[in-house]
């Protein structure tokens, strides 16, 4: 796998701003405050991660920056404009990546899902985009597969393709690992460096795995049990290229992950004492 | 493939046992235990069915029956489908049309044909519209079942790569739903078919509905039964090409068939 320093590439990122966000749902007859009051700013072509318990609200706001469901109140910016509720050109990556790929299409023809609809090209042009991006992931060879015929890892492989083919402005990623095995995971996790290395997107990524957020991310976002709101915001910050033998045991890696593991498992009723 | 072959051995035993049933009444006809004029002999009623294939007397009803068929059918499963999409996506929708549906499906359609001569007259109009009814409602059943079974996941994916409504629909919703909607239009099939034969048998202008009563009038005996086996063979026939069609359309609902 090649490395490339992100200094090299240009950004191709934007900034996502949101502000205010709030989601209130109603269910059997009462309301459900699930996100509360949260304000967020990713650079153009920051990694970003937000960590949380589950049922903190992490996919609702996720959902809510990707267009895919109104928020209650508050704004969502991608670069200068206002996208509230509207699936701009933002990437929603799901966990549940054998139902997301359509089993009807071939891996090619999902791939091509992603793009060909945007964008006038030939009918070749559009398969060579395609390849490129199967060859990223290393699936070239499986183009004409269908998806039940793959993998649980080559199907989430299949779907960060695609996802990357429509060549977003920001990639929104919900627990895309979390499905996989741990060494699958580790596979992953390496891939999808370098294709950001090399894209240099936008990522905001959700996931219950501090380990995962800090081998990941430039900065860890912390969200508090449900309401989800942001009670910290850490600077994770590990050298890159990321490798993951000695990323996982360096000793700022280490303290970094302990901080975040603290302020997590600090219980709700107690969220304003200091953490250890 | 080695699986033809296997079919072949599945289906042999049962095939037997049709033999076994024949022979007996091919006997009883023969030594004159039966009334043959009532009961022909099932060579008789071959040698017959073959004839009227040969000399293509079976083209003109044959040809009339499907036709309405055809036409019956794909006005039903068009309205149904499309109605049905409209029910399992609109909950307001479901709610005004339930009762109404639920009312209305469960009349035999054959039973309907009285007042469809009435309004319609003995026609193409009166037949279109009764196969098209018998044809409706478990096509529209099974649309809104599968409409509504459709993962959120998969319309959410469309959405986040900024696909139209349209496109949704055509590349979505449609595809994830077909194994519901071609199992509904498979129960449609053989049910049209058997409206069809009644309304032909009461209008008797024309159709392999109309041939069958024509023989039992005539006291054609033989050819009564000649055509009833053509219209087994009818019936048959469509059931086999549907689940082939099916399994073509829907190849992801049951991968090891490939
Ligand atoms: N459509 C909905 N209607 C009602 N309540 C909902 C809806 N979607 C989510 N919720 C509720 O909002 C809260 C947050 O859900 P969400 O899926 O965002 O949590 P999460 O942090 O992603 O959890 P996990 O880590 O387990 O995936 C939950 O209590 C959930 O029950
Ligand atoms: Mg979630």
């Amino acid at each position: 796998m090649k490395l490339v320093t992100p200094q090299t590439t240009p950004i191709n990122g934007q900034s996502i701003r949101i502000e205010g966000i709030s989601k209130t749902f109603s269910s059997h007859g009462g309301t459900m405050l699930a996100v509360d009051d949260v304000a967020l700013s990713v650079r153009p072509g920051e990694f970003l991660a937000i960590v949380g318990p589950s049922g903190c609200g992490k996919s609702t706001l996720l959902q809510i920056i990707a267009g895919l469901i109104p928020p209650t109140s508050g704004r969502v910016f991608l670069g200068d404009k206002d996208v509230t509720a509207q699936p701009a050109h933002m990437v929603y990556l799901f966990q549940q990546y054998s139902k997301s790929l359509l089993p009807w299409m071939n891996v090619e023809e999902n791939v091509m899902f992603s793009f060909t609809h945007r964008e006038q090209l030939s009918k070749s042009a559009a398969r060579d985009r395609c390849h490129e991006y199967l060859q990223m992931v290393g699936l070239t060879a499986f183009h004409s597969y269908f998806p039940w015929q793959l993998s649980g890892g080559m199907q989430q492989r299949v779907a960060i393709a695609r996802a990357l083919a429509a060549e977003p402005h920001a990639l929104l990623l919900d627990e895309p690992f979390s499905s996989v095995d741990a060494l699958t995971r580790l596979d992953l996790h390496a891939l999808m460096l370098d294709l950001w290395t090399q894209k240099r997107f936008t990522a905001v990524l959700v996931t219950h795995d501090v380990d995962e957020a800090v081998f990941l991310a430039d900065r860890v976002a912390v969200l508090s049990h449900r309401p989800g709101r942001i009670v910290d915001i850490v600077d994770a910050g590990m050298p890159r290229p990321r490798l993951p033998v000695t990323t996982h045991q360096d000793p700022r890696f280490i303290a970094v992950r302990n901080q975040l593991l603290a302020r997590l498992l600090t219980k709700p009723d107690a969220a304003d004492v200091p953490a250890v | 493939m080695s699986l033809p072959f296997k079919r072949v051995i599945q289906i042999l035993p049962g095939i037997a046992f049709i033999a076994a049933l024949l022979l007996p009444l091919e006997l009883a006809t023969r030594w004159n235990l039966v009334n043959r004029v009532f009961i022909p002999a099932p060579s008789a009623v071959f040698a017959t069915t073959y004839d009227i294939i040969i000399t293509g007397q079976v083209f003109a009803p044959l040809l009339t029956t499907l036709s309405l068929l055809a036409g019956g059918y794909a006005i039903g499963c068009l309205a149904a489908i499309s109605f049905g999409i409209l029910m399992g996506n609109y909950r307001r929708v479901y709610n005004l049309f339930e009762p109404l549906i639920e009312l209305l499906r469960p009349i035999p359609k054959a039973a309907l044909l009285p007042v469809m001569i009435l309004f319609l007259g003995l026609g193409p109009a009166m037949k279109l519209t009764t196969v098209g009814l018998a044809t409706f409602f478990p096509v529209l059943i099974n649309t809104v079942q599968g409409v509504r079974a459709v993962d959120p996941v998969m319309i959410n994916t469309a959405r986040t790569f900024g696909h139209s409504g349209a496109a949704i629909l055509w590349r979505i919703l449609l595809p994830a739903t077909a194994p519901y909607i071609l199992a509904g239009m498979r129960i449609s099939l053989s049910i049209s078919l058997i409206v069809v034969i009644i309304a032909e048998m009461i209008s008797a202008n024309g159709g392999l509905g109309d041939v069958i009563v024509y023989g039992q009038r005539m006291f054609l005996v033989v050819e009564s039964y000649a055509w009833l086996v053509i219209v087994a063979a009818l019936g048959f026939a469509l059931n086999f090409w549907f689940r082939w069609v099916e399994r073509r359309t829907t190849f992801w609902v049951s991968p090891s068939n490939q």
